[in-house]
């Protein structure tokens, strides 16, 4: 970009006109720095000569009550300067974003193992691990809580059970032809962001604190580093330059961290600098909820499903975090993309001996559309129909057929004609019909195909996070610094304020940058999640902008007026673009953008605006599970074919065609993405991330050499990314649609895919009862389940 | 006798020495130098956001580096004496010329252009692993790039815009970094420094120094282990740099055997194929591509291309895992151990080598020089396994060797090697003597697989269950019956 706004040019048309900058594939508004490694993250920040590195000693049991702390042989440690417990923490130790019933350093009760108990801040990295490992933590064990059974048994439970209900499902489930049921579970996922957990805290005049902190909540780590070290929300400041991939996983706890370093800064006057390693991230950090699921479904011969009841429990560890929305969520997605005329899906958190589980990608919807499409390959099974002709029966209708369990009338709906496109396109017919052949002619491999769909809600589920603020700040050279609540974690979001940033103000796009996220700008922020972050922050922004260019407009109105011309100033008729502004009578005339605002401040014109969004017409009542919750819905499907070896159980995934809907995409690229990085994730969810704990509760699957997320070679060899094109989504900033979570639900398909396969096997042997497929379905599960279903039959046929 | 480490790091001579030689590659890079590209997610290896480039003196004598991506944060400064280390800072633009404006490389220019990056964490690990691969092949296909990039996490983009980038630099000349880095110089500084013995103590007081030895000999070697038999060897680091920063091992004294010349290459005769104890699994990749393909499919699955490029076969032998990847292949070949000392030369048959987990028949002051391994008879027939829960970069769940000896359908002799299944790789007698004189039918190997199940003893851990691997026993002795008998398939009966 050669044409820069601050070139003195005075040309009136410009060489090259600027192209718009929505729509258009423009690199991450970090990748420069990313590719030469001079992007920043926390633990990158230069070290200031005061600063202490801190770290903890965690519990060292899952269950009981804390007996002694010995600190006496750490406290002698050259360079240990000091070391802090409950006791130092001061009256609200108590935390949480749905309620306070988190401790943030173990009192009396311990709660999972690694929970945070002593915290140790020393000069060197040295000092420091050493007096970690000096510390000695005496305790009183108490039966734990390790399973969801157990806590079901022991009404070990989080928050009240919550209902979505329609119809009659217990009447009508008795007058269905054929009848169905069985547990699914589908297990815990690691977020697995590169970067772990990291805060530095400064301290500050009267009282206050910088705390720097990867975190895609600002707000949530200003308020509960206040709340508890007892300081007003002004004495806190929270402020978030990017992270190294997030996920969900510092949604909320980030806030640990953070506060571990605002204590020590607090208590020691010094910056303080926390990083976790990767072990013991992965060990004390909440995950992906495991669950378990009661099913019971009634149905017909052509496969239409007219009742479909669902018991969820979700394993929710020792505190709350914010297990019952992501509860909600399950309950507000088990209908995944089929109209269900009696439903009945009941949602239950438990309470366990595990790290509180928390926020990941999807939210427990992934957890509700994978048991529901095990419930369709079972029906389709039982049926001996192609699960396609199920989902196809069963699908949400455009006319009618088309209002949720709860109530919300599912319009934009583009599901039937996402199916059938990728249908044909992905060949999925021709495929199907090859694979009772391509199965009994390989004595060495089982093949199975899927294709299932996903409709993702797109808003908060609780009403009041559905909004957000944006500053921007215009300069005299025409460039423009925005700074909102949202926090980059890679997915692309200051990229797409920029863009939208660049063309309210018919800008370049690099006369526009994106600031670090922190609350002494954006205060009282939504996280950002739920996929809303451009939907929230971009429309914030966008506001912003309109007041500014409302006011350069009347500006620049007066500027163009030729009276004796008969042209009146109209500030209707100002126009940005091209890096110009003009008056669209006179085509021939027109000012640089940089011109105008340089103008603007002689003539004392603000230069600055705050810019509010809050969601319209969304609301939802968890006590009757009826509402509006969602603003619209982002829609897709996927395609998967696999390969199982017959003998090993070892699975490989040859192809994958997705078609993904995401109304008019603001930056393709960015888009792609995020749909081919959520999809690999779920990938790694339904089968090879596998969380395996030892009888005490201690997680063994704690780095990557025990936990394996999806690798280079996992991405399917034929991989095929389409997008849906469509402009309805009149509701969002660019008819654009969110794109963070849903296309991780897409790998449902690969799941199904192996359940297919097994099926192929199973249906051939009378013997054989179900194949009852958990998730993930790892090389070990599968050989279970191959090994299950020749019982009595010669093998590998 | 010198007391110091000399390399060149982005072009730039440093001297390290003291406590700096013992710290990893990584830390010495973020800590000391302030160059925090290099970036450290999981600290033993697994993750490739540390890769770095490890550049050294080709063995031609020719006027210029090899590079390689290792993994910096398994890596000891001690191990890097007369080296060129590229980091991903160095690859912007040459340093040596003070330029502000950094002139990206092909391969960041693309994955900016591609998206290759979103959160950025593992980017700067991946353009070096990218850069590494494309040093040593200039046109890499789709199938390059997925198994040159097995050693590199990404959790954000889901790969495929990482292989578009690369598929990019394919047709675009890029400057090699020989090119960037003009070798000469740097070289004619370290090569009059090459055959000087190496010793650093980490502190001025003895009482809590760390040692490192760095010889250039295998008698320097020996030597040095008679005087002090507690120093640990260290070659790759591979396993001992993941011990050391998970705080569970460290050495006093430390014996690098990155130097001694004698350790490394391999020969191949008629009868067999010798390998220095220093030979890498990338050497070892290869080699038997065409000699021996069914090696050549595990070592292609051993760690990832930075952990083969430093990891040597030595290493993997004398730690002893019961699930090292070679083991089964090496027992049923019935391959020899050579082990020098001050005083002695002994051969060791391997399947006598190891009594039990992580014992071996190592006697003091005894360096492990060579390993024999026989080449097969025609007649054998031999598979590999194994079964991992990810198929790259992934420790095993479960191995195996499967060799049988046939005259016709009729098996002649038999070696099966197990790991994952014992405290030690074992060799299955029963098993083995049972299908001695036997017909290689499906039948057959069914009845071995009960056998053999008896003579293993696995246990439940993070990487799979008792029935697990007990039904894995069974199910590869079918799966060779399967593999090596494809005209009696069962849809064809």
């Amino acid at each position: 970009m050669n044409d820069h706004p601050s070139s003195k040019k005075t040309d009136v048309a410009p060489a090259l006109p600027y192209r718009l900058a929505v729509g258009r594939t423009i690199p991450h508004d970090s990748a420069v720095g990313h590719v030469t490694g001079t992007a920043l993250y926390i633990d990158d920040l230069p070290r200031r000569e005061d600063e202490l590195l801190v770290g903890f000693v965690g519990s060292p049991i899952a269950s009981g009550t804390l007996d002694s702390i010995d600190c006496t042989a750490a406290e002698k440690i050259p360079g240990v300067v000091c070391i802090l417990t409950v006791a130092d923490v001061g009256p609200h130790n108590l935390f949480g974003p749905l309620f306070a019933d988190e401790p943030f350093l173990a009192n009396q009760q311990l709660l999972y193992v690694g929970q945070p108990v002593v915290i140790v801040a020393a000069e060197s990295a040295a000092a420091l691990h050493q007096a970690c490992r000096l510390i000695k933590i005496q305790a009183t064990e108490s039966e734990p809580v390790f399973s969801i059974e157990t806590a079901i048994a022991g009404q070990h439970f989080i928050g009240p059970r919550r209902q979505i209900r329609r119809g009659n499902p217990d009447q009508a489930i008795r007058f269905a032809t054929h009848r169905l049921s069985g547990e699914f579970r589908s297990g815990g996922q690691e977020q697995f962001y590169l970067e772990s957990q990291s805060a530095i805290a400064y301290p500050s005049e009267e009282n206050q604190l910088v705390i720097h902190s990867s975190t895609q909540n600002t707000t949530e780590v200003q308020t509960m580093v206040a709340e508890v070290l007892g300081l007003s929300l002004h004495q806190v400041v929270c402020i978030c330059k990017r992270m190294g991939g997030a996920f969900g996983g510092k949604e909320t706890q980030a806030v640990i961290p953070a506060l571990m370093v605002a204590l020590v800064a607090r208590r020691t006057g010094r910056a303080a600098r926390i990083v976790y390693d990767k072990d013991q991230d992965m060990r004390v950090t909440g995950k992906r909820h495991p669950y378990l699921c009661r099913w019971e479904v009634g149905f017909e011969p052509d496969g239409v499903i007219n009742t479909m009841k669902c018991d969820f429990f979700s394993d929710g560890g020792a505190a709350a975090d914010l297990s019952t929305s992501v509860m909600e969520r399950t309950l507000l997605h088990a209908d995944n993309s089929y109209y269900i005329e009696h439903v009945e899906f009941n949602g239950q958190v438990c309470k366990t001996n595990y790290p509180p589980n928390t926020a990941f990608r999807g939210f427990g919807g992934p957890q509700a559309i994978a048991a529901t499409e095990n419930i369709i390959q079972r029906i389709a099974e039982s049926l001996s129909m192609d699960a396609l002709d199920v989902r196809l029966r069963n699908l949400y209708g455009t006319v009618d057929r088309n209002i949720t369990p709860y109530g919300q009338l599912f319009s934009g709906n583009h599901l039937p004609k996402i199916l059938t496109t990728l249908e044909q396109t992905s060949d999925y017919r021709r495929r199907r019909q090859q694979l009772v052949g391509r199965n009994a002619e390989d004595a060495f491999h089982l093949h199975g195909l899927a294709l299932t769909p996903v409709k993702f809600g797109i808003s908060f589920t609780s009403k009041f996070l559905n909004q957000a603020n944006a500053l921007v700040n215009v300069y005299t050279d025409g460039t423009v610094q925005v700074s909102t609540g949202g926090t980059e974690m890679g997915q692309g979001l200051n990229t797409k304020i920029r863009q939208l940033v660049a063309d309210e103000f018919g800008i370049p796009y690099p006369a526009v940058i994106l600031m670090a996220t922190s609350t002494e700008k954006n205060n009282n922020t939504s996280p950002t999640a739920a996929s809303a972050g451009t939907d929230l922050n971009g429309a914030a922004a966008v506001a912003a902008c309109r007041v500014i260019r409302d006011r350069l407009s009347e500006l620049a109105a007066d500027v163009f007026s030729a009276r004796e011309l008969g042209f009146i100033p109209s500030s209707e008729h100002i126009v940005f673009a091209n890096g110009l502004v003009r008056d669209s009578r006179q085509p021939d005339t027109g000012m640089p953008f940089a011109e105008l605002t340089r103008r603007a401040r002689l003539e004392r014109i603000d230069l600055g605006a705050r810019g509010f969004y809050k969601t319209p017409g969304v609301d939802f009542n968890r006590e009757t599970g009826r509402g509006n919750p969602f603003l619209y819905f982002t829609q897709g499907a996927a395609v998967a074919e696999v390969c199982v070896d017959r003998f090993t159980g070892e699975m490989t995934v040859p192809r994958v065609d997705l078609l993904m809907d995401i109304g008019v995409s603001i930056n393709p690229g960015i888009d792609r993405g995020q749909i081919i990085g959520g999809f690999i994730q779920g990938l790694g969810w339904v089968t090879t991330e596998c969380l395996v704990y030892d009888s005490a509760g201690r997680l063994l699957s704690h780095s990557p050499t025990t936990y394996k997320i999806p690798g280079i070679t996992d991405l399917p060899i034929d991989f095929r990314c389409d997008l849906f094109p469509n402009d309805d989504n009149t509701h969002c900033i660019g008819r654009s649609k969110a794109v963070g979570e849903p296309p991780l639900m897409l790998a449902t398909a690969v799941w199904a895919a192996v359940k297919d396969a097994l099926h192929q096997l199973a249906q051939d042997n009378e013997n054989a009862g179900d194949v009852n497929l958990s998730l993930p379905a790892t090389g070990e599960e599968i050989l279970r389940c191959l090994t299950q279903s020749r019982v009595d039959q010669p093998p590998f046929l | 006798m010198r007391n110091q480490v000399l390399l060149f790091i982005n072009g730039n001579p440093y001297r390290v020495s003291g406590e700096d030689a013992f710290l990893t590659v990584s830390d010495f890079l973020r800590q000391r130098l302030k160059l925090c590209g290099t970036k450290i997610v999981c600290s033993e290896g697994d993750c490739g956001s540390c890769s770095v480039l490890c550049g050294r003196a080709s063995p031609t004598g020719s006027n210029e580096f090899h590079y390689l991506p290792i993994d910096s944060c398994i890596r000891f400064m001690f191990q890097l004496d007369g080296c060129h280390l590229v980091t991903v800072e160095g690859l912007a633009g040459n340093p040596l010329v003070a330029d502000r404006n950094p002139k990206l490389t092909d391969v960041q220019q693309f994955m900016i252009d591609c998206h290759g990056s979103q959160c950025g964490f593992c980017t700067p690990g991946f353009v070096v692993a990218m850069t590494g691969l494309l040093e040593t092949n200039p046109r890499p296909a789709v199938a390059d790039w997925r198994r040159g990039l097995t050693g590199n996490l990404c959790r954000c983009t889901g790969y495929d815009s990482i292989i578009q980038a690369g598929l990019q630099c394919n047709s675009h000349n890029r400057p090699p970094i020989n090119e960037l880095y003009p070798a000469a110089s740097m070289l004619a500084c370290l090569r009059p420094t090459l055959d000087d013995e190496i010793l650093i103590q980490s502190n001025d007081d003895p009482s809590v120094a760390l040692t490192i030895y760095s010889p250039n000999t295998i008698d320097q070697v020996t030597a040095f282990l008679a005087e002090n038999p507690t120093a640990k060897l260290v070659a790759g680091a591979t396993d001992l740099g993941v011990q050391f920063n998970k705080g569970l091992y460290q050495p006093k004294i430390w014996l690098d055997l990155n130097r001694v010349g004698e350790l490394t290459g391999i020969e191949i005769n008629e009868r067999a194929i010798i390998a220095g104890a220093r030979a890498t699994w990338t050497d070892f990749e290869t080699l038997t591509q065409q000699r021996m393909p069914q090696f050549h499919q595990i070592v292609s699955v051993f760690g990832s291309p930075q952990i083969r490029h430093v990891g040597t076969i030595g290493g993997n032998l004398i730690n002893a895992s019961p699930i090292a990847d070679s083991l089964p292949f090496l027992f049923v070949c019935e391959g020899e151990l050579e082990f020098i000392s001050r005083a002695s030369r002994r051969i060791v048959k391997i399947n006598d080598f190891y009594h039990g987990y992580k014992q071996v028949d190592l006697r003091p002051g005894e360096l492990l020089t060579r390993i024999i391994i026989p080449v097969l008879p025609q007649q054998s027939e031999l598979r590999l396994y194994k079964v991992s829960r990810r198929k790259d970069m992934d420790i095993a769940s479960f191995t195996a060797a499967i060799r049988l000896d046939l005259e016709g359908a009729m098996i002649k002799a038999a070696f099966i090697a197990y790991g994952a299944v014992g405290p030690r790789v074992l060799r299955l007698a029963a098993t083995e003597s049972f299908l001695r004189g036997q017909l290689l039918t499906e039948e057959t190997m069914r009845q071995a697989g009960e056998i053999a199940v008896t003579e293993i003893t696995p246990i439940t851990d993070v990487r799979g269950r008792v029935d697990y691997r007990m039904q894995l026993a069974k199910n590869v002795l079918l799966k060779f019956y399967f593999e090596t008998r494809k005209e009696l398939s069962p849809s064809a009966r």
